[in-house]
């Protein structure tokens, strides 16, 4: 084993200088390799940076790190997104969860609102302020105050939202509402406050007093939208979820089987279908709850992989192309070394090893740049073009340093250009040793 | 063992033929060639260009395969021999000399002559560099261990690979015109190196060279022409 690592590592110098010999060569290729580097880690960061604002936002606005939601069928056609006697579950669920932080219920809505000027559809989270600890903390405000959210028939909007209503602290706005029986209903609203954009999500999301909406949808003040659950760590989300599920089944309640990656908004078509009537409940992820606002984020990730892969195949070639020079430049020096005893494995360890010297300094210097970029731009506060807004969720730039991302994305970038090795460095190694031998004389 | 040790055949060739095909033309480089060469020879291969002399060389270092006929080297018949085995035979049994001397350029002068043992894997780094130096300061290179073979002039890389090709402590060591890239004074400096070598060592040289001072250095010859043994062995008898 010693012997084999002073062989290994006598092979690693010659790699290495033969790299710093070739300085010109090396750095051309190993800058590609770093500049494909910086690329895929800067969007990266982009990537990680979005989702976190999106995570932020999301356990905001709309979701609890799990929730307990669900459908509630007069008849069988007709299904509403509510939990009825949803203080018993809350008890339930306060048993049942070891690490639990703390539980809310929120009403929820699909409503118009409309304004003196302008009206717009918008979500709405109707909520008890007083037993949502988390939003005081999160929430920003522009103007107003947070805390006269707990008056009847106020509203706290965000900034964005504000501005396209054109309203102010103090504005009085109207919900209209088609209710499960066919009825158009309006409720009144005063603006209580304005809050800074968190992420494209508040732009179309609001907050009202939980009996505010209950009168809007005419239904009885035992019923919530759904029970959003903050544990303290959110690692254990899918082991508490069993626990939820196991606990609720027992406790009688019929619990919809998991369809990940839905939102409670998208399941209604089926729900609507099937035939039962009464009350389902449903639990859910955060990410299931946020998973229709992620396209924006896979594309960013499937351009990202896109234009790296890209850059990888010129790389290959370019790594391939220069490793033939190499060896056409060394056959001599290949030939002798066969021929004083060097087994074929180590001629190709020798030239692979150069390959992934190459790559491997080459993505760490590019892992630099792209973080140090990231963290630069992040600083910054870009906004977003409008165009990028919706498909991002965010409305400033964003960049999070995720070090598991960052080093898996250098690693394959440095297997790759070491795989890619395999195949001149194979060809070396078939080169006969009487190829040092000289023929002249 | 001593007694015997000059009666030993360390290498035997019998009724070696080597065709090299070029395209469809056929060309003989040996033509039937029977040699015995014994341990501790000082053998010399002369003939001019073209008859045969690498190609002879190259048969003897398991660098080559014949098209008919037999090579033993230390008593194996290398016809039998995978490219493996024929890689380890050269390792441990044989020792190389390049007309162009044939150093790695990224490595230093000790590194150079190392490096076989590294190969070897038997030696720890004291051992090694004992070695190493030892015979850099026989071939006087001793001031030189750190240079690279680019700061050497010809006559001093010629002398590492020397030292490169004894490191080993083969029963052969190989040379294919050491000389022709040096000027005639190196030249000779060179060929009373390997003298040396062969009688401090006992080591078996095979060396060629066209150059007649050169040979008459050597205690047995060989003449080759046109791929065949001209003259009988002209033996310059051992002192
Ligand atoms: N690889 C080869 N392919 C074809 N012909 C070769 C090759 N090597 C040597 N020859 C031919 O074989 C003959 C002997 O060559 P060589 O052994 O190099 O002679 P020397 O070393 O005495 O000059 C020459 O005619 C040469 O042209
Ligand atoms: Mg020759």
């Amino acid at each position: 084993m010693k012997h084999w690592l002073e062989g290994v590592s006598q092979l690693f110098l010659i790699a290495f200088r033969n790299l710093l010999t070739h300085s010109r060569r090396s750095l051309l290729l190993g800058g590609a390799i770093a500049g494909v580097t910086t690329l895929l880690v800067f969007l990266g960061c982009l990537s990680s940076g979005v989702k976190a604002t999106m995570i932020e936002s999301a356990t905001t606005v709309a979701t609890g790190h799990l929730n307990i939601g669900g459908f509630y069928k007069v008849t069988a056609g007709q299904s509403a997104p509510l939990v009825t006697d949803y203080k018993k579950i809350e008890e339930i669920i306060a048993k049942t969860l070891p690490d639990l932080d703390y539980l809310t219920a929120r009403g929820r809505g699909w409503a118009r609102l409309v304004s003196a000027t302008d009206s717009t559809q918008v979500g709405i989270a109707g909520v008890d302020i007083a037993h949502e600890p988390r939003l005081p903390k999160v929430i920003k405000m522009e103007e107003g105050k947070l805390e006269d959210l707990a008056k009847p028939g106020s509203i706290l909007l965000f900034e964005s939202l504000a501005q396209k209503l054109k309203v102010k602290t103090g504005d009085s706005l109207v919900f209209s509402v088609l209710t499960d029986r066919g009825v158009n209903n309006t409720v009144d609203v005063r603006v209580c406050g304005v809050a800074k954009d968190m992420g494209m999500m508040t732009s179309f999301n609001v907050f009202i007093p939980q009996e505010t909406l209950n009168q809007l949808y005419q239904i009885n003040d035992s019923a919530t939208g759904a029970i959003l659950v903050y544990l303290k760590n959110m690692n254990h989300i899918p082991r508490d979820m069993d626990l939820l599920r196991k606990a609720l089944t027992g406790a009688g309640y019929t619990v919809m089987d998991r369809e990940a990656d839905k939102v409670f908004w998208q399941k209604f078509d089926e729900v609507n279908r099937e035939e039962w009537t009464g009350q389902k409940l449903d639990i859910t992820t955060w990410e299931d709850e946020i998973s229709w606002a992620m396209w924006g984020l896979k594309g960013v990730d499937g351009l990202s992989y896109l234009l790296t892969t890209i850059l990888l195949v010129i790389i290959a070639v370019g790594i391939m192309n220069t490793l033939w020079i190499a060896i056409r430049e060394r056959t001599r020096e290949i030939g002798t070394l066969r021929a004083i005893g060097m087994r074929r494995r180590a001629v190709l360890t020798m030239f692979v090893m150069e390959a992934f010297c190459l790559g491997a300094m080459g993505t760490a210097t590019g892992a630099l740049l792209g973080s140090l970029l990231a963290v630069i731009l992040d600083t910054l506060h870009f906004p977003m073009p409008p165009g990028a807004e919706m498909f991002l969720m965010s409305t400033t730039f964003h960049f999070a340093l995720d070090p598991i991302r960052i080093l898996g994305g250098a690693s394959i970038i440095t297997l790759c250009c070491t795989l890619v090795s395999l195949i001149p460095s194979f060809k070396a190694a078939r080169m006969r040793p009487i190829t040092a031998m000289s023929r002249v004389g | 063992m001593p007694q015997h040790a000059e009666k030993t055949a360390i290498v035997s060739i019998q009724k070696v033929v080597k065709e090299y095909h070029l395209d469809k033309v056929v060309v003989p480089a040996l033509r039937g060639v029977s040699l015995t060469v014994r341990q501790g020879d000082f053998l010399s291969i002369v003939g001019p260009s073209g008859s045969g002399k690498t190609t002879l060389l190259n048969l003897i270092g398991c660098v080559d395969t014949a098209t008919r006929g037999t090579v033993m080297v230390d008593g194996q018949d290398t016809k039998g021999l995978n490219d493996r085995q024929l890689t380890d035979l050269r390792l441990h049994t044989l020792g190389f000399i390049f007309q162009s001397f044939n150093l790695v350029p990224v490595l230093s002068v000790f590194q150079n002559v190392e490096f076989p043992l590294l190969l070897q894997r038997k030696f720890t780094a004291a051992e090694r560099a004992q070695r190493v130096d030892e015979l850099l300061k026989k071939v006087g290179l001793d001031k030189h261990t750190q240079h690279r073979p680019s700061e050497l002039s010809g006559g001093q890389r010629q002398r590492v690979a020397i030292a490169r090709a004894l490191v080993t402590r083969p029963k052969i060591v190989l040379a294919d015109e050491p000389t022709a890239n040096l000027d005639s004074v190196t030249g000779e400096n060179i060929i009373d190196l390997m003298k040396e070598m062969n009688e401090e060592e006992k080591t078996t040289f095979i060396f060629s060279t066209h150059d007649a001072k050169v040979m008459s250095h050597a205690n047995s010859v060989i003449r080759l022409a046109d791929g065949k043994i001209a003259a009988g062995k002209a033996a310059a008898g051992r002192h």
